[in-house]
């Protein structure tokens, strides 16, 4: 049986794989990543319940339940939402050094924003070592807000977010949001539109419609040629239903996850590349934060 | 670029395609001249070369195309050429290689060069003549089936009615018409309406040799469904599905990883079909769902092993399986250079290497051991000096004859049946 230690390279050989995946020759393969990411979940599940088991051992001062919370902080549920769009939008890693983690989320305000059957996503702020864990979440990407979220202890500086799934850049101003482009509610319609299933047309070019070139807006696409068209509004893009927003977890509930991460995470910080951050996540979804420092 | 990414005998075995990372496609031709001759000794000769697929770049998702050939499949040939499709990870296309050995030559209107001439210079009038010519081989499209794939093409399947075939990626399969280019009709679609509950993907899919309404595909998670596409256009819901319990015995953080099919094959008799993932075959009785009739290790000395293969990608290597002619034997390949055969009815295999120091003409392969642990005997190598840069992802049998090829990375093998 592995030792948590491999569980832990292993988990960071995981996030290296994932990574590199994204500037390889021919886009990111969906086969393979999804095949690492039944890896890192296996990785995680065996560090968490051998870290519940070392902890309920040693009779700490915290009692369980406060340690169970802490490590709700680190669960993650295994659904590979937070690649999916990655791979269909076939982003390729685009890096720059002016990404930084934003989307802090106060416990309490979820009534504002929650939402019941999307993806989870509950950010904390990093200086608050004792917020336990709220039950309730909400998916970012479906904020009604349009990115307006006000954050505790926010503090006078700007980060740049970016969301890998339209690859709408926002700016987090003080702890608010503020959309650098427009985010459309309505998601034009294209490849989705797989409604009428049994034909495709091939003469148009198949877009992907959630991918969005920050500069220039959302990229208008083709529409493929079906009769029910009245099918394209419920065909959601991926990317609304999956938040890759970036949250910072740093101190805290968290330090037991991000100690023994240090050493790999140090040298992925050093080398300027992505880190991932964990989220509490409930139900069958997961968001994931991606900062690059 | 010359690393090859498929091989594949045509219907009749005269004829082996290989495809490399490059988008070029190099065919290779039997000497059959003294076939009926004792100790005749097959011989492969290069009959065609062309350049198939080119990079391509999405300029919208800013993504390039790789022109690696993924897989070929020859159709069966219906006169004088020879038609295969080829297909990188977005478009397939249909080529037709045919034979020239005669030119035209006494053209009245042009000159031998192709010049037109002056008409006013004309006084006599001639019946052009074909003139034997030096054999020339063309490879020409003749179509391109293009935009019907979100994801990358990872089969080709030509059916038995020699009209249709079908194209699969990671989530869809499409079926397509040879005559058809602008569209194709989706047969199987397995992506989640939320993509956060995607959970596998499709790995390879092929059509039933004689029965033109079914196919199966493979998924990640280590399951085969057969499709009936009688029983509805949209081919979602199976009418079989192969799964074998996994052993709870074996499970580790690579489980996902090694039970996920890399390949599947029907048996030429149409009964049994083959699958291949990380550590075995399986041969799967059509009849029978629950479990596979035969399991085959191929190198169960890896399972130890499999962290180091996840930490150098070996893991996600794609072995394909083959049959040979009368379904007797199946052959895989392993690494370092090592393939793998299996004697259904005697119950036998036997590892060989494929390699220039052992590949002189006429030379009898000699067979291979691994040691898994102890003491390693003479002759044996050791888990721990195996090359894993070596591989033989990629193999192919004669449909008739005992001729098999084999590609290591950059080399073609082709190996034949000790003739006595």
């Amino acid at each position: 049986m592995e030792c948590a230690f491999d569980a832990q390279k292993l988990i960071s050989i995981s996030l290296r794989k994932i990574q590199s995946s994204r500037t390889q020759r021919g886009g990111i393969k969906l086969h393979k990543n999804l095949l690492v990411t039944y890896v890192l979940r296996n990785a995680r599940q065996f560090y968490m319940s051998k870290n519940l088991s070392q902890t309920q051992r040693t009779h700490h001062y915290e009692d369980v339940a406060a340690v169970r919370e802490k490590q709700e902080y680190l669960e993650l549920s295994g659904s590979f939402t937070e690649l999916a769009d990655d791979f269909y939008c076939n982003f390729t890693g685009v890096e720059s050094d002016t990404w930084h983690c934003g989307a802090h989320q106060p416990i309490g305000q979820p009534a504002e924003v929650a939402h019941q059957d999307a993806s989870a996503c509950a950010m904390v702020s990093p200086s608050d070592s004792d917020l336990m864990v709220s039950e309730d979440c909400w998916s970012c990407a479906e904020i009604k807000s349009s990115w307006e979220l006000p954050i505790p202890n926010a503090q006078a500086n700007q980060k740049t977010v970016l969301d890998l799934d339209t690859h709408v850049v926002t700016t987090v101003t003080n702890g608010y949001f503020h959309s650098d482009c427009c985010a459309q509610s309505k998601q034009p319609q294209g490849a989705q539109c797989f409604s009428k299933k049994r034909k495709m047309d091939t003469s148009y070019h198949i877009v992907d419609p959630e991918f969005y070139l920050p500069d220039f807006g959302p990229v208008p696409c083709k529409r493929m040629r079906t009769d029910d068209d009245s099918h394209s509004d419920s065909e959601q893009l991926d990317s609304t239903n999956i938040s890759n927003l970036i949250s910072v977890l740093g101190s805290g509930g968290l330090s037991e996850f991000v100690s023994w991460q240090q050493t790999d995470l140090e040298q992925i910080f050093a080398s300027q590349t992505i880190c991932l951050k964990h989220t509490l996540l409930t139900g069958s979804g997961w968001t994931r934060a991606i900062e690059a420092f | 670029a010359d690393i090859i990414s498929t091989v594949e005998f045509n219907h009749t075995g005269e004829l082996l395609a290989t495809g490399d990372k490059g988008g070029r496609v190099v065919i290779f031709q039997q000497e059959i001249e003294n076939k009926n001759q004792p100790l005749f000794r097959s011989e492969y000769n290069v009959y065609s070369t062309f350049q198939s697929h080119e990079p391509e770049f999405d300029y919208l998702k800013s993504l390039e195309i790789e022109e690696k050939i993924n897989k070929i499949r020859w159709l069966p040939q219906k006169n004088a050429a020879q038609f295969l499709l080829s297909t990188n990870d977005k478009t397939i296309k249909l080529w037709k290689i045919s034979e020239r050995d005669k030119r035209p030559e006494g053209y009245n209107l042009k000159e031998e060069d192709g010049r037109y001439k002056d008409p006013n210079t004309i006084t006599s009038l001639r019946v052009p003549v074909l003139i034997p010519m030096d054999l020339m081989v063309e490879a020409s499209p003749r179509r391109v089936f293009a935009n019907a794939h979100t994801y990358h093409i990872n089969s080709i399947s030509v059916n038995s009615d020699n009209e249709t075939y079908l194209s699969a990626d990671d989530l869809r399969i499409n079926l397509w018409h040879l005559e058809i280019t602008d569209r194709s009709f989706n047969i199987v679609d397995i992506k989640p309406t939320n993509m956060e509950e995607l959970t596998e993907v499709i790995t390879a899919a092929e059509f039933h040799p004689h029965q033109c309404n079914t196919f199966v595909y493979s998924s990640s998670k280590g399951t085969i469904r057969l499709c009936d596409m009688r029983t509805s256009a949209l081919c979602d819901k199976h009418s079989k599905l192969f799964e074998e319990p996994e052993d709870p015995s074996n499970r580790s953080f690579f489980s996902e990883i090694i039970s996920s099919i890399s390949d599947v094959k029907f048996s030429h008799s149409g009964r049994y079909m083959m699958t291949r993932d990380y550590l075995s075959v399986k041969v799967w009785d059509l009849n029978m769902e629950n479990r596979p009739v035969e399991t085959y290790q191929v190198h169960e000395y890896l399972r130890s092993k499999l962290c180091s293969l996840y930490e150098n990608d070996c893991i996600f290597d794609k072995f394909e399986c083959c049959w040979n002619g009368n379904d007797s034997v199946v052959m895989t390949g392993s690494y370092n250079n090592f393939f793998r055969m299996f004697d259904r009815g005697h119950r036998r295999d036997i590892t060989l290497e494929a390699s220039r120091e052992n590949s002189k003409p006429m030379q009898v392969l000699k067979p291979r051991k691994v040691s898994a642990g102890g003491k390693r005997k003479k002759d044996e190598i050791s888990v721990d000096s195996l090359d894993f840069n070596k591989k033989i992802l990629h193999t192919a049998w004669h449909p008739q004859d005992n001729i098999i090829a084999v590609a290591t990375t950059n080399n073609l093998y082709i190996f034949q049946d000790k003739v006595n």
